[in-house]
């Protein structure tokens, strides 16, 4: 064993960092590798330091005993890039275009012979860039927009997210990645501020929704697709569990469901059943009823 | 053709079933109405008295997980109770399935952890020590020490150790060095202290 | 050392048995993965082409015997062996183990030369 006398500025022991790995790996599903070290190393010790405890082990105990709420909380806005931005993760939004899409269409019989449109969920939508995204991409991207009706459904807990999400003024941070030729056509500046304009904001559904709220979620049927990204780790086992179960009760059976490029539903519930596509994993509602 | 906006509320504030009805539906042939019942009625404490009974006779693994999501949530000794009699199930799927359920229940399941420890049957202390394994309580790693201290069956200790893994530190070092001493025709116990304390 | 070690996946809820065989494993010379239930193993067939799964029965969020017969089926349909291992001595878990699609059933506790043998075994076509 080395020192185990650190302190609270000093590195963590090796032993330290596994079983903090494997602990957060099991809350969260979240892995990370020796590479990210230094990163989580110093994450961590804000963490400590923040909540006033003396050093990582009685920091790690109350973690672990939920001793304190907002402990985990702060730990994961710490160790997770909490910001969005037009086409953020957007490989995803490649196998939406390429794959699942085209899949959907297949599974409900075709161009011209859906009953109903395709439907999209994004949960939670956050100030709008997701939900703004996929139309987009979908409107300059997707071959079949102009032979199927496609809506998409932007949810969110948090109204104040919401409210903006409807104004859907940003600045330049927000669309840094959203190529120069689409900015003219979709956005408005506005002093230092992009406008989007009006037909993307009205295609756009908002709702405020709890995910974890089985009643509320009720109204939420027949999605094709959902996304819901770097939302489920900051739920605890029970919360995360309903929240899955909820989305597989919005999906269409055979719909897919994508979560955060770091996330898993392997320790959420297995009612899922994950998929590879070329850019990742993915997970779809099973067709025959539930498993 | 081409992106469409759906005003009204999709059905969002349809009136929300009775519990009453969602009870009936437990018992619907069709399995995804059974999950969508048993997860309806969330917060419900009259449906527990009817949940409990079905969680054993539920053949669709999907629907049972949805029961025990609701049933957990309640953290109440009449559900710790209940489900505490299927750790000695024959079913390894209901068992494992309701020790993660009391593995969420830290307001209720420490009440029965006295009571469990002690049981004669040593697959359900095996199944305790999952439980405490991730159950969010102070005492949690008390009663594993207890249980690695003190039970009589090699199987109980290696789950304990087990679920004491991830929060070993140089102070149990001479606790797992005695349950090799306790149990020397075990190899693998030996093993995994080894390569617990290094 | 340039030679390919063959991978294989070790896959039970209980970290000292994934301890354990990872540690013989290694031993015997194969790169070593490792997930805590069937579902995380499921999610890592898709990521990596493993030469050997090693996997326990009874396990949380999904058992052994689903877990196999998903590795088996279209959602992954890996070609490689399967070991399970189980607490059940009894011919009917064999039989399911087997019917899932597992290529071997060994009875805990697995002796550690013996499973380094069946190891090797299995995937001799993958060694260099």
């Amino acid at each position: 064993m080395t020192s185990s006398t650190k302190t609270a500025g000093a590195a963590l022991t090796v032993s330290d960092f596994e079983k903090f790995r494997d602990y957060f790996y099991k809350r969260t599903g979240i892995q990370f590798t020796e590479s990210k070290r230094y990163f989580v190393d110093k994450r961590i010790e804000t963490c400590i330091r923040q909540a006033g405890y003396s050093g990582f082990a009685s920091w790690f105990a109350a973690l672990r005993l939920n001793d304190r709420s907002g402990l985990l909380q702060e730990l994961i806005n710490q160790l997770t890039v909490n910001e969005t931005y037009f086409l953020r993760e957007d490989y995803q939004f490649e196998s939406l275009i390429r794959t699942v899409l085209p899949d959907v269409l297949a599974a409900r019989g075709g161009v011209g012979r859906l009953n109903g449109p395709v439907k999209i969920l994004s949960l939670p939508c956050s100030t709008g860039e997701e939900p703004y995204s996929i139309a987009l991409r979908l409107l300059e991207e997707w071959d079949q927009i102009d032979h199927v009706d496609v809506e998409i459904h932007g949810a969110d807990i948090d109204s104040d997210v919401l409210a903006r999400a409807e104004l859907a003024s940003y600045n330049e941070r927000s669309v840094h990645r959203v190529p120069p030729a689409w900015r003219k056509k979709y956005f408005t500046p506005v002093g230092v501020r992009y406008q989007l304009d009006e037909g993307i904001r009205d295609a756009v559904t908002l709702h405020q929704i709890n995910v974890c709220d089985t009643v509320a979620m009720r109204g939420f049927r027949d999605f094709d697709v959902i996304f819901c990204r770097n939302v489920l780790i900051y739920f605890d086992e029970l919360s995360s569990r309903r929240a899955a179960e909820n989305l597989y009760g919005a999906l269409r059976p055979g719909g897919y469901l994508f979560l955060g490029h770091s996330e898993s539903m392997s320790r959420i519930s297995p009612i899922f059943t994950p998929a590879r596509l070329p850019e990742g994993i993915v997970y779809q509602r099973p067709i025959g009823g539930s498993r | 053709m081409g992106l469409v906006r759906r005003d009204q509320q999709p059905a969002a504030e349809k009136a929300a079933p009775s519990a009453a009805s969602l009870v009936e539906q437990l018992d619907d042939p069709d399995p995804d109405v059974r999950r969508e019942a048993a997860l309806g009625l969330d917060g419900s404490a009259e449906a527990v008295p009817a949940l409990i009974p079905r969680v054993a006779g539920e053949t669709d693994p999907a629907v049972r997980d949805a029961m025990l999501t609701t049933l957990a949530a309640h953290d109440t000794d009449e559900v710790a109770e209940a489900l505490a009699v299927h750790l000695a199930s024959d079913e390894a799927s209901l068992r494992t399935s309701a020790a993660e359920a009391l593995a969420t229940m830290p307001g209720s399941v420490p009440a029965i952890i006295p009571r469990l420890v002690q049981d004669p049957d040593h697959d359900v202390r095996v199944m305790t020590a999952m439980v405490l394994a991730d159950l969010p309580h102070p005492g949690a790693l008390t009663w594993l020490a207890d249980m690695i201290r003190a039970d009589p069956h090699p199987n109980v200790v290696t789950a304990a150790i087990d679920a004491l893994l991830p929060s070993i530190t140089p102070e149990h070092t001479e606790l797992l060095r005695d349950a090799v001493h306790r149990f020397p025709d075990d190899p693998f116990l030996r093993f995994t202290v080894e390569a617990a304390v290094g | 050392m340039t030679e390919k070690r063959p991978k294989v996946l070790v896959v039970d809820d209980a970290a000292t048995v994934r301890l354990y065989h990872t540690t013989l494993l290694t031993g015997a010379g194969f790169e070593v993965s490792e997930a805590a239930n069937g579902l995380e193993a499921v999610e890592a067939a898709l990521n990596t082409a493993f030469d050997l799964f090693v996997i326990d029965v009874n396990m949380p969020k999904m058992n052994g015997y689903t877990c196999v017969e998903t590795l088996r089926s279209a959602t992954v349909g890996t070609p490689a062996p399967i070991v399970m291992i189980s607490t059940e001595d009894s011919r009917g878990d064999a039989d399911r183990a087997y019917a899932a699609g597992a290529n071997l059933y060994l009875v805990k506790p697995v002796d550690k030369d013996r499973l380094a043998r069946v190891a090797r075994m299995l995937t001799a076509g993958v060694a260099a």
